[in-house]
């Protein structure tokens, strides 16, 4: 029982956290873009990228600890992939736009800026929620380093 | 000898275990906020305790004649922390249970708790060190 495994379950969700903060980021500033890569000449957008998180595979020995104390605790969190978002792009009509189809009509990125919005607040929340979580094991462990001062 | 073996130094350090692996077990909890199918743990020792202080709890207990005996039962006075997952509840549409007020508001009382048993311990120490200097 290491009681500095906190930190790194703390300090895996910061890390996913930030991951995910990040993909947010991109997907706002891609939100316009028309252009992300090219299919037999035509232009593709941007498609809205979102990370999947998971629970983080145990090792072998805490597990086998685990199980002979008969239940443990998780060892955090983890970011198992990037995924793209298979959603249809928005069809806006603008004919003078350089990627415009022959009917006039230009494929925009599938990001709804206010869903990305909604995200963002969320993974500065879990951000600060983990923080916290840090700061307490912290002072726990200064406090552990008390023992037999007084 | 016997300075710092009493049971109540036992069961003390029984529950800094505890609140360590409860530590844990709330940071987990935290950090598993926005993961699908993730369900909450718990850790219980105090009642544990209490149950066994007060006797409530009925235990199978094998007489031992030889001290080479297997032990049945419980071999301490001290319960061992154990985790319970939640499997029951659901919090979000995406079978997370993790409530993330409750899980703060049970790592600030895990903090305290920590703190207080601390403060207890080294209340004990205090009295042995008066004992042992004899001021």
């Amino acid at each position: 029982m290491n009681i500095s495994n906190s930190f790194g379950i703390s300090a895996s969700a910061l890390t996913a956290q930030r991951l995910r903060m990040d993909v947010i980021s991109s997907n706002i500033a891609n939100a316009e873009t028309t252009r992300a890569s090219m299919s037999n000449g035509v232009a593709v957008p941007y498609k809205r990228k979102m990370v999947v998180l998971e629970p983080n595979k145990t090792s072998f020995s805490t597990m086998l600890q685990n199980q002979m104390r008969g239940g443990g605790s998780g060892d955090g969190v983890r970011v198992t992939e990037i995924r793209e978002d298979q959603s249809p792009f928005k069809p806006v009509y603008d004919p003078t736009h350089p990627d415009a189809n022959a009917e006039g009509y230009v494929f925009m990125p599938n990001v709804d800026i206010a869903k990305e919005m909604v995200d963002m607040i969320s993974a500065s929340r879990s951000y600060e929620a983990n923080v916290t979580a840090l700061n307490s094991t912290k002072a726990m462990i200064s406090k552990a380093l008390e023992i037999g001062k007084g | 000898m016997n300075l710092l073996n009493d049971i109540s130094f036992k069961r003390l350090q029984g529950a800094l275990d505890a609140s360590n692996m409860r530590q844990r077990t709330i940071a987990d909890n935290v950090a598993n906020a926005d993961t699908p199918y993730f369900k909450r743990s718990d850790v219980s020792f105090e009642e544990m305790l209490q149950d066994q202080m007060s006797g409530d709890l009925p235990v199978l207990k094998g007489k031992v004649t030889d001290p080479r005996h297997f032990v049945i039962g419980p071999s301490s006075l001290v319960p061992t922390p154990v985790v319970n997952m939640d499997q029951s509840t659901s919090m979000n549409n995406n079978q997370n249970n993790v409530d993330i007020d409750r899980e703060m508001s049970l790592l600030a009382d895990n903090q305290l708790r920590y703190n207080a048993y601390i403060q207890q311990v080294n209340e004990q120490i205090k009295m042995m060190r008066v004992g042992v200097e004899g001021r």
